[in-house]
């Protein structure tokens, strides 16, 4: 008889399976206009996830025979993962009810999606990781074909669909090809057997490729972003609100477990793949983005481009260059929460505009969505003293201690470049004349607004100690 | 220390409050902060100027070790007095120039905050925060430069300083970063304590060029100068405080801090005093030829900044002396100048020189001051500009050979200084009052307050009347100190005996008083020179965003082109890449050693996976394209059953056949083919090519797979334990039903929930058949 295994370190993850069982079987009972209710109580669900996640075990416990690992790490990624999710939902209800898009299936959906990537971030074997990569899929390509009387969000979910298979494909046959050469998908057993520094058989490597090109896809880095700007675009803008924080979260939270927990120690095989992607991301995000107009494509390619940076910290593979990432993605998270709060909020008498030139004049007529879309920007562009800088600056700093000064100064050179549609933006809201004023935001988006404005500059600038030293204790539980 | 750019910062913030509740004096009430702030720093003088360095350190990110650290030495102190003191005036004047605008809150909100920022950049000691307010200064002085904002050509400013200044920032912050881990330490004091030679460490040269690129842009140095003219767009106060006193010499203060660190290599001082010397006489000449007296001043400053460059570069004693003095001599002459230039403007409605002429009638206090400024900017005795140009000489003339090639340089640039002070005095103010000068008046206290307070200091100090103790030896030879790394003393006297310096002197005020006269010649010699440099780095300027936005136009066009299939070629590009050269780098391309044992069928089946796969490429229609594909999957499939797999050979089977109905369902809705859709015969080719490499990858992962030997504890472990753990002799059987029997039950749900799948569909599409003029119709 196999022993039950201890259910404690996975609770969190228990508790929100069955909060997104029970909001369906709510949704399902209330029918039609439970959106709100259903919302509310997502977001109380993730709450209480959050809180059950903050008192459970710190230490690295393993459990269900391997499969699944909770140590500081998933706990500071998951939290951000939950804070995503929760201000994703108060920020659509109002989107999506005067998008007549009002149905309750799209907080559950977040919530299961939200629940694979907890599986995801846990993950200890690549088993698990297949399983929660794909219930935070499946529930995404959904939701990213949820406008489905629209075709341009049609042709986004298929799109994602159709690119996500594929990469889901190279995955497995990556993980397959582990498996037949090392003997064991676990996490642990892959890194006792690499440590023991045994030259790792081609099919090992040739298979951790593969894996790295199946989360690639995942976190969009080039060269399999293809699908960002255009589910950005196509997906209706809270979804692509979403899709822009807490997946990214999830899966460059992943990509840095499997490759620093149990290929950690083929760092010198895996460095020049992670390389070269961080540099095409980073020269495309920059590069692209300058020629937008619509402003949800110009944030899908400066995701592509800030993915590039967060794998700068990666490519140097050591503590630093994970604690620098963890920053990162929470700083991250403000910024892109906060914009995409703003995206929603660009209402034009009744219907919703997406073009950069729909903010100009926005000083005038908001101007303190104006001052914090500034904020968002400069922090973007990495300008001191706003959070974004510091953010770039402890991955650089890494890569720079690793050894890696190319990577660095492409990183550098890039940010010049990104400045200049950043700046684009803020010139345009500053600078140019109004022409229709916006409507007034609603009282959640402001809230929501404000506070990651305040977050990015002064909060973080000041009370980043907090934040840093729990980047780096989560850091540091996965290089034990 | 902190409290001290605190307060401004807060008063910053304040600032639009205190000026919509009270417009009229706003001005006075805001500067009353940083005068204070000017007296605190005042009384550091004693203490700094005996040799005393004031730190200041309070723990920020203390895991990380990062600490706000603040250091008050010379060279800081002299900026710290500069900033706040010529702050101060600089609110006042701004209160008088802007009067009535409708965003003078904000432009107090900027200018104010800006002051902070320079303040905190000067009294760092920690280089991220250093880095950290030097961004700020460029991120203030954007907002400033751009005030005008309805201005097209403000905003074209405004932008440029920022990436000109945002890229030399960037370049800056890799250099101190390399400096920190090359030294050890991330603070300025503990950089020199450390005691590392930093010139004899692998890395000096990469961390030089990157400082030197942060340093030059920030202070507008050949080629990277034509900011600054261009920025004389903004508002005369931010001229006056941004692009002379301050912001630009903040290049100028880091070569000076690095100076101990850096400095004295053959190559730094060779690179400082050429491009300083260059830019120096750059601007001198360009001086001359500008009509606008804000773009005479704004190329003076680059002459100045120029000579202050090149004076680090040489590095002798007293060619620190001079650059303690002669900072402090432009600091105040040119603050004075643009301030009276735009009580000019204010009163006339126009800074062309050409329209200007016998201003003095109508304003004179302004004159007056402005007359004083103007010669202590062309070095005559007595004023301190003539004590900072003996200094110069001197300290070039004890810099050897190279001294003396800079001295022709620096000749040439002091003699336009000289022409320059005349084009802002002689010209506006004397002879026959012109038509813009009918109508002048002059403003208010507020606006001649501070150059008369700024051009006042420049006679007293050159005369004397302010003790030199204090200063002079105090806190000018406190900043020599600074910079040298070891004790300096600073000597201000206007007579220094008959010194080979004061002939030169006399040599330069000769040939200022010469291209003076002969203007009009001088004037046509330097428009060719001009038509060859200045403008092409300014239109280059434009090419490089033009190209810019060209490239970017390019990568998108051809990565984004909104089609599945596109990406579909770049991703199978990538991953090709990404295998082969993994491949390849890591000697993974093997051969078997012997080729494993076929048997007929296999060989059959293989033929059957071409046929199929070849059929797929070929057909004509998407139900045929589909058919030819099961093919190939059947044949895997029997491979399975075949190669004693059989569960997954029927599992396959299953799923093949599933695939195929949906598919076929699927598709029936869709339109036929139609010609031209696979794309050109170019595309297809490409996309074979593509397809025909991904297969060489994938074949190549095969036979390296095959050419290591097979691990086999797998096969080891289910063969030893099928019977112990599960009873059985088929060691298959026992896989299936017993240490997979989840497994076995999942493939089982999946064949079935994907039947069911199958079932909706046929339904949906049987529905929709009887229903289907309900609901428009198919389409044909």
């Amino acid at each position: 008889m196999v022993a039950m295994p201890d259910l404690l370190p996975a609770l969190p993850e228990l508790f929100l399976a069955c909060a997104g069982m029970l909001l369906l079987m709510i949704g399902v009972f209330r029918g039609e206009g439970s959106l709100r209710l259903v919302s509310w109580l997502a977001v109380g669900a993730l709450l209480v996830t959050g809180v059950l996640l903050v008192l459970g075990p710190t230490e690295r416990t393993v459990t269900f025979s391997g499969l699944f690992v909770s140590d500081s790490f998933a706990v500071f990624a998951k939290l951000l993962v939950l804070t995503a999710t929760a201000l994703t939902i108060i920020l659509s209800q109002r989107y999506l009810e005067t998008e007549q898009l009002a149905r309750f299936e799209y907080p559950v959906l977040l919530v299961f999606a939200t629940l694979g990537m907890m599986g995801m971030i846990s993950a200890n074997d690549l088993i698990a990781l297949y399983v929660g990569l794909e219930l935070q899929s499946l529930s995404l390509y959904v939701i990213a074909a949820f406008k489905r009387d629209f075709a341009k969000s049609s042709e986004a979910g298929l799109k994602y669909f159709v690119l996500g298979a594929l990469s889901s494909g190279m995955l497995l046959y990556g993980a397959s090809l582990v498996y037949g050469f090392a003997g064991t998908t676990n996490f642990d057993a892959l890194a006792a057997l690499f440590a023991a520094g045994e030259t790792p058989a081609v099919g090992v490597i040739v298979g951790m490729v593969f894996v790295a090109a199946g989360l690639a896809f995942k976190i969009s880095a080039v060269p399999f972003h293809m699908w960002t700007p255009d589910v950005y675009e196509g997906a209706p803008t809270s979804v692509t609100a979403f899709f822009a924080v807490a997946p990214k979260i999830a899966a460059i939270t992943l990509f840095i477990r499997v490759l620093v927990d149990p290929f950690g120690d083929l760092l010198a095989q895996w460095q020049q793949v992670i390389w070269f992607c961080a540099v095409a991301s980073m020269i495309l995000g920059s590069l692209a983005a300058i020629q937008q107009s619509n402003i949800k494509r110009l944030m899908a390619y400066s995701s592509i481009g800030h993915i590039g940076y967060a794998l700068v910290g990666l490519a140097a593979g050591t503590e630093a260059g994970v604690r620098g990432v963890l920053i990162y993605m929470a700083i991250y998270l403000a910024m892109n929460v906060g914009t995409f709060a703003i995206i929603l909020s660009m209402r034009v008498q009744g219907r919703m505009v997406e073009e950069i030139r729909d903010l100009s004049g926005l000083s005038k007529s908001h101007p303190m969505m104006a001052l914090a879309m500034a904020i968002f920007m400069w922090s973007m562009a990495g300008v001191p003293p706003a959070a974004g800088f510091f953010g770039k600056f402890y991955v650089f700093m890494a890569a720079v201690d690793a050894g890696l000064i190319v990577l660095a100064v492409i990183g550098v050179i890039t940010s010049v470049v990104s400045c200049y549609y950043y700046l684009r933006i803020i010139k345009v809201m500053y600078f140019d004349d109004l022409t229709e004023p916006l409507e007034r935001p609603s009282r959640a988006a402001s809230l929501v607004i404000a506070g990651t404005a305040l977050f990015t500059f002064p909060v973080f600038f000041i009370f980043s100690n907090a934040i840093l030293t729990g980047a780096a204790t989560a850091a540091a539980s996965l290089f034990q | 220390m902190l409290t001290a750019v605190l307060a401004i910062f807060v008063l910053a913030a304040l600032a639009p409050t205190v000026h919509r509740m009270t417009p009229s004096f706003s001005h006075w009430l805001l500067a009353l902060v940083p005068a204070a702030i000017t007296v605190w720093f005042a009384t550091f003088l004693g203490p700094v100027g005996a040799g005393e360095v004031v730190t200041q350190s309070i723990p920020w990110i203390p895991t990380l070790g990062v600490e706000l650290a603040f250091r008050l030495d010379g060279l800081s102190l002299l900026f710290a007095l500069l900033i706040t003191g010529i702050g101060t005036f600089i609110v006042i004047y701004s209160g008088g120039y802007l009067h009535g605008h409708e965003h003078q809150g904000r432009f107090y909100l900027f200018i104010i905050a800006f002051m902070g920022a320079m303040l905190g950049l000067v009294l760092a000691d920690d280089i991220i925060t250093l880095f950290v307010f030097w961004e700020l200064t460029s991120i203030t002085s954007f907002l400033l430069i751009g005030f005008n904002h309805e201005d097209a050509s403000s905003r074209r400013s405004a932008v440029q300083a920022l990436l000109v200044t945002a890229f030399g920032g960037l370049a800056l912050l890799a250099g101190l970063v390399l400096l920190g881990i090359a030294a050890g330490s991330f603070t300025l004091s503990g950089i020199e304590a450390s005691g590392i030679d930093i010139r004899a460490h692998a890395l000096y040269l990469p961390i030089l060029v990157l400082i030197l690129l942060g340093a030059f842009t920030k202070s507008a140095q050949v080629p990277f100068h034509f900011w600054l003219p261009n920025a004389m767009d903004a508002p005369t106060p931010v001229s006056a405080y941004l692009h002379s006193a301050t912001m630009v010499k903040a290049g100028v203060y880091l070569l000076a801090r690095m100076n101990p660190t850096l400095g004295a290599t053959e190559v730094w001082t060779i690179t400082l005093a050429a491009f300083g010397t260059v830019t120096a006489l750059w601007g001198g000449l360009m001086a001359l030829r500008s009509t606008d007296l804000k773009k005479v001043l704004a190329y003076t400053t680059l002459m100045a900044l120029g000579t202050l460059v090149m004076l680090v570069g040489l590095g002798t004693e007293y060619a620190m002396k001079a650059y303690a003095v002669f900072l402090l001599a432009h600091s105040l002459y040119k603050g004075a100048l643009f301030m009276g230039a735009g009580s000019v403007d204010h009163g006339t409605g126009t800074r062309d020189v050409r329209e200007l002429s016998g201003l003095w009638q109508k304003m004179k206090i302004t004159g007056v001051f402005i007359a004083l400024a103007a010669l202590s900017m062309a070095g005559l005795p007595p004023f301190f500009g003539f004590i900072g140009k003996e200094f110069m000489y001197e300290g070039m003339l004890q810099a050897g050979t190279l001294g003396l090639l800079v001295v022709a340089g620096m000749v040439i640039a002091n003699a336009t200084m000289l022409g320059a002070a005349g084009l802002v005095f002689w010209k506006p103010f004397t002879g026959q009052p012109s038509e813009a000068a009918e109508h002048a008046h002059e403003g208010g206290p507020s606006l001649w307050l501070g150059p008369a307070v700024l051009a006042s200091l420049g006679l007293a100090l050159g005369l004397g009347a302010i003790p030199h103790e204090g200063l002079g030896e105090g806190l000018l030879g406190a900043v020599a100190t600074s910079l040298k790394g070891e004790a300096a003393k600073v000597d201000l006297y206007l007579w220094h005996g008959l010194t080979p310096a004061l002939g030169i002197s006399v040599v330069t005020i000769a040939l200022g008083l010469g291209m003076f006269l002969g203007l009009g010649g001088v004037k046509r010699g330097l428009d060719g020179l001009a038509r060859a440099s200045r403008v092409n780095v300014d239109a280059a300027w434009d090419h490089v965003l033009a190209g810019l936005n060209a490239v970017a136009v390019a990568v998108t066009r051809a990565t984004q082109t909104g089609k599945l299939r596109d990406y579909m070629v770049w991703t199978f590009t990538g991953i090709t890449l990404m295998l082969g050269g993994t491949l390849l780098l890591r000697d993974g391309i093997l051969l078997p050693r012997e080729m494993p044992e076929t048997s007929y069928l296999g060989i059959f089946m293989a033929a059957l996976m071409v046929v199929g796969t070849i059929g797929t490429i070929l057909a004509f229609s998407r139900l045929a394209a589909i058919v030819s594909l099961s093919v190939v999957g059947l044949s895997i499939a029997m491979f399975f059953l075949v190669y004693g797999a059989p569960d997954v050979g029927i599992t396959q089977l299953m799923v093949e056949t599933l695939t195929v109905i949906i598919i076929v369902l699927v598709l029936a809705k869709l339109p036929a083919f139609r010609k031209g859709e696979d794309g050109t015969g170019g595309e297809r080719a490409r996309n074979g090519a593509i397809a025909v490499a991904m297969g060489a990858v994938t074949t190549a992962i095969l036979l390296a797979v095959i050419a290591v030997p097979y691990e086999l504890d797998l096969t080891r472990y289910f063969a030893e334990q099928s019977y112990v753990g599960g009873y059985g002799r088929n060691v298959v059987n026992v896989i299936l039903v017993d240490f997979r029997a989840f497994d076995t039950l999942g493939e089982v749900t999946v064949v079935a929930v994907a039947g069911l799948g199958v079932l909706a569909l046929l339904k949906a599409r049987m529905g929709r058949t009887r229903t289907g003029s309900q609901a428009g119709g198919d389409q044909p």
